[in-house]
Formats: structure tokens, sequence, C-alpha cells
């Protein structure tokens, strides 16, 4: 099968004042159709420079090649073509939860009365009925991420980018989200790429989990996660999955450490240096 | 999911704002009847300062002319503060788009404003004729500067993770601009349009004073060389109090329009 999207030897450096800051570096990834892939790593790595890359934003360094249904394609093609929920929910303050949720279909060119139709269908699925006419203001957290992944669901695209989605959220709403956007993504088919730093959320959500080194970012791990779906709640504390979490936790340790360590150089300089 | 028992935020009702005005009214009251009192204690001669009572037996009597008068100056103010607002959403937004322009022509916006208007004023009339618009040109000139300003300070203040967000979904810069970068500068918008509306008074009165038949200038100026105070104090107040209910409606409009944001 022809991989959705797939990554080759992608980097990108950062110049900062005089400095190159290498963010990621040699990545290489594939996203098959209807996929829920995840990706770990300690902060800083890349996660998002990566995503700005997989969406367009972000050109990568020469080099790297994109590829999307086996075709090579240029950075900004990307622009309009995958669903993009960034890591803050970026809700317009002046505009009411349906308004908010319509917002990437109505600049796709959908009609807005069209649009607020399909929205006011789909609210009972994402646990916004009632609330259509509520501002962000109004809302809780969990209920914001659920606006901003309904905009998300709203632009319909076969590809899906979610950095740390419920990362802001206390545990046991975080748990619901999960739960709740495995049953969303299992009635909607499209393929995912997650970013957590969430060891159990990635192996409870995905097919396979990435396992990104500390900066410069590359896949340093990747791990299929052969749990049968859909997976109830209590999944995580059964064998496989606490063996899977074993082998991932060694991982990402590893690369927390490093990354650790690299951030306190920056910090204190090195006493060589002086 | 729980009911819809939300928390309710500022939403359009503007609370509080009549019982504000009953506060300011009250205030308004007391401050005439100490003018008048004092007045009168103090025995101040009338050239210098009449009592309220006197400036408003003034106004009743010339209330027809007075009338005409707010009506022409607050129609100058008005079309200049519209032009001004126009031509500087307009300046504000190209120059956040060309960077080249900025740097080219603010320059010259700001030497602009250094030029008292009372410098040129007679040369816009020359131009522009004794009517109205001479007058509606003064109150925009006067009236753009803040405007574009915030109008650039607004959208520079724009998230760029937002306007990435909006590229990723497929828009355009017109649809950045109308859909984002706009609505995120309306209230910084709003802010020079409430200074605005000062200076276009100022700008339309000061028209009037190189040459015009009608408008409260002309009020001013006549009552000045006619030595006749009570017309003078009428003349001010009239224009303060059209200045206020003009900032009151910019507030109002404000409230309506930019409930989302805090300040207002
Ligand atoms: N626009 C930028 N300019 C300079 N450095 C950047 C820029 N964006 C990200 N970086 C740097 O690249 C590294 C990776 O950042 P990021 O992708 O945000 O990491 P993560 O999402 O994994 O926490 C960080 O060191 C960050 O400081
Ligand atoms: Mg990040």
């Amino acid at each position: 099968m022809t991989p959705k999207i797939r990554l080759q030897n992608i980097s990108k450096r950062f110049a900062v004042g005089s400095n190159v800051v290498p963010a990621v570096e040699n990545v290489n990834l594939s996203l098959n159709s209807g996929d829920f892939v995840t990706l770990v790593g300690p902060s800083g790595c890349g996660k998002s420079t990566l995503f700005n890359i997989l969406v367009g934003l972000l050109a990568p360094d020469s080099g790297g090649e994109l590829h999307i249904d086996g075709k090579l394609v240029a950075a900004d093609h990307l622009l309009g073509r995958v669903a993009f929920m960034p890591q803050r929910d970026m809700l317009m303050p002046w505009r009411t939860v349906l308004d908010n949720a319509i917002l990437a279909a109505e600049i796709d060119g959908v009609p807005r009365a069209a649009a607020r139709k399909r929205a006011l269908d789909s609210l009972d699925r994402f646990g916004l009925r009632g609330f259509e006419n509520h501002h962000p203001a109004q809302l809780s957290g969990g209920m914001r991420q659920r606006v901003a992944l309904m905009r998300t669901f709203m632009f319909d695209r076969d590809v899906m980018l979610l950095d740390e989605p419920f990362g802001a959220l206390d545990a046991l709403t975080r748990a619901m989200m999960q739960r709740w956007l495995l049953e969303v993504w299992e009635g909607a088919k499209r393929t995912v790429l997650f970013i957590t730093h969430d060891i159990d959320e990635a192996i409870f959500l995905g097919d396979r989990v990435l396992v990104m080194s500390a900066r410069p970012g590359h896949i340093k791990m990747e791990l299929p996660v052969p749990l049968p779906r859909p997976r109830a709640p209590d999944i995580i504390t059964s064998a496989p999955f606490v063996e899977l979490k074993r082998t991932l936790l060694a991982a990402v340790e590893d690369e927390s450490r490093k990354a650790f360590a690299a951030m306190n150089r920056e910090i204190l300089p090195d006493p060589a240096d002086a | 999911m729980s009911a819809p028992s939300a928390p309710v935020p500022a939403v359009p009702g503007v609370p509080g704002v009549a019982g504000n005005a009953a506060i300011q009214l009250i205030a308004l009251v007391v401050m005439l009847a100490a003018w008048e009192v004092a007045v009168r204690a103090l025995d101040v001669s009338p050239g210098k300062l009449p009592p309220p009572s006197a400036v408003f037996a003034t106004m009743w009597s010339g209330r027809v002319a007075l009338a005409g008068a707010v009506g022409t100056t607050l129609y100058e103010a008005l079309l200049g503060l519209a032009a001004g607002i126009v031509f500087g959403v307009l300046s504000g937004i190209s120059f956040s788009r060309f960077r080249l322009l900025e740097r080219m022509l603010l320059p010259y916006f700001v030497a602009s404003q250094a030029v008292p208007i009372i410098a040129f004023g007679a040369i816009i009339v020359m131009w522009f004729g004794n009517g109205v618009a001479s007058k509606a040109v003064i109150a925009t000139y006067l009236s753009f500067f803040p405007v574009a300003v915030n109008t650039l300070t607004g959208i520079r203040r724009v998230n760029p993770e937002e306007v990435g967000l909006l590229r990723t979904f497929g828009a355009g810069t017109m649809e950045i601009l109308w859909k984002l970068q706009l609505p995120t500068a309306l209230p910084s918008i709003f802010t020079a349009v409430r200074l605005a509306v000062g200076l276009a008074m100022v700008g339309a009165i000061v028209g009037e004073w190189f040459g015009a038949s009608q408008g409260l200038g002309v009020v001013l100026l006549t009552a000045m060389f006619d030595n006749h105070v009570e017309q003078l104090w009428a003349g001010i107040l009239l224009t303060g109090v059209t200045g206020t209910a003009l900032f009151a409606a910019v507030v109002l409009l404000q409230r309506k329009f930019v409930w989302w944001h805090a300040d207002g």
C-alpha cells in the first residue's frame, strides 16, 4: 500500500542570532491511510516543528522529501490539505461555539448556512449540544478543546494532525476525552498523527507509537501497539499494555535525560568554556 | 455532559450604563448649582462669568439658530470622522502589509501631526471652499492618525500562530485580514476612534474659524467679537455636550461590537 504521507530525511535548522539550531534531523516516517499514530518525545525535541512542516507552514531544509499518495510535493503544497489542530485551541473569542467549529469549513468554501447545519447535526457527537451559542470565554478547558477538535474534524481532510490536544487537561477529563476521541475517530476513519508527552495516552490511542529523540529530533523508535479495538479503559492495566509501556518508558526516559542535560548545559555554562 | 448552565460573561447587555448615567447627571446638576450659587454669592461680574441661568436663557432664546449650529458642526465632524476612520484603517492595513510603505510614509504621517492645524487651515479653506468640505477635510486630517497607528499596532498584535492556523485551512490574505486581523485589531481601533471623536470636533470648529457661515465655531467667534459672554458660554456648553454625545455613541458601539474584549 502506498503510504498516505511519507517523510524522507526531513531536517529543519533554525537560525537563532548567529547560531544555527537544528530542531529536527533526518526524520523518516510514513502514515498509512486510516492509521492512528502517536508521537512522544521530550519537550523541545522538535515535535511542533515537524507538524509545522507537515501542514505546509514551514519549509524543511533542502535534501528532504515529502510524498503524498506516492507523489513528491513541495512544502507549501500541504497548505489546506491537512487538518491541523495546534497545541493552543486558538478559538476566536468573538465567534460562538458553532461559528468557531465551522471556521475551517467556511474558509474551505462551504457556505456558512450549510456548514452551520452540518455543525448543528454533529453537536451531540462532540458533547457540545446546548452550547452552540456560547462563546469560548464561557467554556471549560475540556469543552474548548472539543470545539477545536470539532473545527478540525469539520475540515474534511483525510489526514489529521493533533498537537498535544489534551496536554492542558486534568487527568480525569483527559481520560474521558481519549475514549471519546477514539469513538469519533472510529466513526470517521481518518489518518491521525497525534503528539503527546503522556506514554499511557500514546499507547491507549495509537496503532503505532513513534518515539522522538532529544533535539535534534529524529524518530528513534517505532513500536506497533497490537492491542485490539475498541479499547476498554481498563486496558491500561493489562499485561501487554504494561509491557509496551515498559519499553517506551525506557526509550523516552533516555531521551528526556539527554534533553534535560542539554537544557542544563544551556543554563549553566560549561566551566571548560570560561 | 451537563446541561447548558454555563457561567454568564459580559455579553451585549451593557449593564450598569443606566446607573452610571444617573450618577453622572446628578453630578452635572450639582456642578451647575454650585456655579450658580458661587457666581451670585461672590458677586462675579457677568462679563467675566455669567451664571448658568443666564447662559441657559440665552440658549433658549437662540435655540433655533443654536440647534442649526450644532447640526452643522456635528455633520462636518461626523463626515470628517468617517473619512478619517476609513483612511486611517486603510493606511494601517497597508502599513501592516507593506513594511516598505510603513518605513516610507509613517514618518511623514507623524510629521504631519506635528504641524498645528492652525498653520494651514487657511490653505485648506482656500482649496476646499467655505462650505462643509473644508471642515470635514480638517477633521479627517486630525482624526485619521490615531486610527492609522492603532490599526497598525492592532494587526501587529495578532499571534502569527493564528495566522498560520488559518493558512492551514487554506485562507488567503484577504480572508486572514477579514476573519482574524481586523477583528483582533478592533478593540484598539475603537480606542483610537474614541480619541478621534474629540479631534474631529476640534477640526470642524477650527475649520469654521477660517471661514464659514454656520456652526458652533461661528457662534463662538461672533460671540467673542461681540463680547457676548452668555452666548460664548452657550457655545462652549453646546460644544461639550455635542462632543460628549459623540463619544458616548462610540462607547456604545464599542460595547456592542467588541464586547468580548474586557476594557470598554
Ligand atoms: N521559529 C523558530 N525559530 C527558532 N527556533 C525555533 C523555532 N521554532 C522552534 N524552535 C526551536 O526548535 C526546537 C524544537 O521546538 P518545538 O518543535 O516547538 O519542540 P516541541 O514541540 O517538541 O516541544 C526548540 O529548541 C525551539 O526552541
Ligand atoms: Mg510543541
